[in-house]
């Protein structure tokens, strides 16, 4: 069973990274800007890619056409940062102070992020838009919510050994993989993270680079027809 | 599907990764004005992606590379064919998307791509081509009478000037009052402009590039661009958005170089002669306006505030704005050259425009664009809510001074 769930974990990994790649190439390609020959000063560019880091970082454009929407992305989207970094303690052999400092964020983080993803998903119902929303999408939204769920009865009521899950995770990252602790809640965990990061949905990867394209993008309507 | 091409061949990286990109949120659904009309999700932005994802993991996916491309259900393909066709390029949907996907030019590409493969374009939008090449116009209509029945009588055009003007298919054969407050008001600057032969002042090439028909784009242009050239034009003025769209945006791209001249709206070189004082007013206007943002001048190029200008330049007009106005308009119904394959969502979108206008408690309503004021004028046929629609430049032309009479 040991070696099945390490298999499965470098087989997902390796294909997460076969992905990432395609995607970078693509963002390579399409990074080549403006084929009428407009020429960028540097001021333009800080401007664009400080507005698009702006609109990452809050979500921005959200927040511009559905406000009731946003606070639940984007407590959704600060939590899983928070956790992501919470748990980057178990595939570092010494956590980092800025590791170490997310703890307890992370923490209050777990509880938040089945929060929001059930306001997410309770707006979307409520206003009808989840009728446009693909089933991908939902089983998402729904895989995100049971990891969140499984984590959190992990950190507050069935405990697992935290002691063999750092070195399960760090022979992995080490490629020296030791067997997984005795867990069926951390496998069920581990197995929903696992299936998330292969249907990882695509806009994770493209969105960014769209944002700041948009940014540019704004920039070079102002000036297609005006002098500025 | 006997075509096993790549769908993904005619976008661009970019608009790939725009594809990837679009999260599903719906939140375009509550801009676009096809949805309002029709309440089908079917043709919804992000229905329209999610189909063209599968299409292209069909051509392009990793099963498609090692086994050999899918087959797609042929009706599967009809259906997005028509729902591609049956937006009107507003462009509302990206200016709200959360992502900031370009779809005002990703829906025309996909176009580009059905056209290739033989689905589009519909409707009447096949003979355009042709009727192009006879008669210079997507209508059909002969080139003698394109500025014949419209065009003001006392005025000259110079063989020679810095200023062209273009007057544009849809201006001067089915938006006369908008063409002709045009040329008016241009010669109430005082500025000699020059303007080609009507045999000579061909398409734009905008119709031909909405629906997807690119084959006959660069020899349109370079026949235009030739022409003003050869007459010295340094600035060319137009007032039809979808005009200058394509001109300021496009032409560069299909002339393969910088343009030998800048290119303008009307509003833009009326608000300069203003400024300038060659433009005056010589009587005020008692009357409540509103003015409607065309979605390929605001949307398009960002031309906004020159037009509110102009408007304000009028004394005793008071103008309103729409909810939805600037870079958020909602589009009249008549974009995407789709008014005349979905006659009844144009119609809709029109009413929807009259509606506001008169709930706002307008006289006017004021437009500055020619599809728009043809479509919102039918729209207006036969409907119980009425209002007076006037191009802007329609109205200007009735209070400037006419350079005879300072």
């Amino acid at each position: 069973m040991s070696t099945v769930i390490i298999v499965a974990t470098y087989a997902v990994i390796a294909m997460f990274y076969v992905r990432l790649t395609l995607h970078a190439l693509r963002w390579l390609e399409a990074a080549v800007r403006s084929p009428t020959g407009r020429v960028w000063n540097t001021m333009s560019t800080v401007r664009a890619v400080a507005s698009a880091a702006l609109d990452i970082a809050v979500l921005r454009r959200l927040l511009v056409v559905n406000p009731a929407l946003w606070i639940g992305e984007w407590i959704f989207h600060a939590s899983l940062f928070l956790i992501i970094l919470r748990h980057l303690r178990y595939f570092t052999d010494v956590a980092p102070p800025w590791v170490l400092w997310a703890q307890m964020p992370g923490w209050i983080a777990g509880f938040l992020l089945p929060i929001a993803l059930a306001y997410i998903l309770g707006i979307r119902l409520l206003t009808g838009q989840e009728r446009f929303s693909s089933k991908a999408n939902l089983l998402t939204l729904i895989n995100v919510f049971f990891i969140g769920a499984t984590g959190l009865l992990m950190s507050t009521k069935y405990p697992v050994d935290l002691v063999a899950v750092k070195l399960f995770a760090l022979g992995i990252v080490t490629f020296s993989p030791s067997s997984p602790p005795q867990s069926t809640l951390l496998m069920v965990h581990l197995a929903l993270v696992l299936g998330l990061i292969l249907y990882i949905p695509s806009h994770v990867l493209s969105a960014p680079f769209v944002m700041l394209d948009a940014r540019y993008r704004d920039r070079e309507r102002q000036e297609v027809m005006h002098d500025r | 599907m006997t075509d096993k091409r790549s769908f993904g061949e005619k976008l661009s990286p970019r608009q790939l990764i725009e594809i990837d990109a679009c999260t599903q949120c719906g939140e375009c659904l509550k801009h676009c004005p096809v949805q309002m009309v029709t309440d089908n999700p079917a043709i919804s932005p992000p229905a329209k992606i999610r189909l063209f994802r599968e299409f292209l993991r069909a051509t392009d996916g990793i099963k498609a590379r090692f086994l050999g491309p899918k087959v797609i259900d042929p009706r599967l393909l009809e259906d997005f064919t028509k729902a591609v066709y049956e937006c009107t390029t507003c462009g509302a949907c990206g200016e709200s998307c959360p992502v900031g996907i370009f779809t005002q030019r990703l829906w025309p590409t996909l176009r580009k791509e059905l056209v290739e493969r033989g689905l589009g374009p519909l409707g009447p939008q096949p003979k355009m081509p042709g009727a192009i090449e006879r008669t210079g116009n997507p209508y059909d209509k002969p080139a003698a009478e394109r500025y014949a029945p419209w065009f003001p009588e006392q005025i000259r055009v110079a063989e020679q000037a810095d200023i062209g003007y273009y007057a544009g298919c849809t201006g001067a054969y089915e938006s006369q009052p908008m063409v002709r407050g045009d040329v008016l008001v241009l010669h109430a600057t005082g500025v000699p402009f020059t303007m080609l032969p009507p045999e000579e002042e061909v398409c734009c090439g905008f119709p031909l590039f909405i629906t997807g028909q690119h084959e006959p784009l660069a020899g349109l242009v370079k026949r235009l661009v030739e022409g003003y050239r050869s007459r010295g034009v340094k600035t060319l003025v137009c007032s039809c958005p979808c005009c200058v769209n394509i001109m300021s945006r496009d032409w560069p791209l299909i002339y393969g170089k910088e343009l030998p001249f800048t290119i303008r709206h009307i509003t833009q070189f009326v608000t300069q002669a203003f400024k300038e004082g060659r433009l005056r007013v010589r009587r005020e206007v008692r009357e409540t306006v509103i003015y409607h943002d065309p979605c390929y001048l605001s949307r398009g190029v960002d031309v906004i505030e020159e037009p509110r200008e102009v408007l304000h330049s009028i004394p005793g007009l008071s103008v309103l704005e729409f909810e939805r106005h600037g870079l958020n308009s909602r589009c009249c119904g008549s974009g995407g050259a789709a008014r005349k394959v979905f006659h009844a969502n144009a119609i809709a979108m029109g009413r929807l425009t009259i509606d506001e206008a008169v709930a706002k408690g307008a006289d006017r309503l004021i437009l500055s664009c020619p599809a728009c004021y043809a479509k919102v004028n039918e729209a207006m046929q036969g409907y119980e809510k009425q209002i007076r629609i006037t191009d802007i430049m329609e109205l200007l032309a009735t209070v400037v001074e006419q350079e005879e009479h300072r």
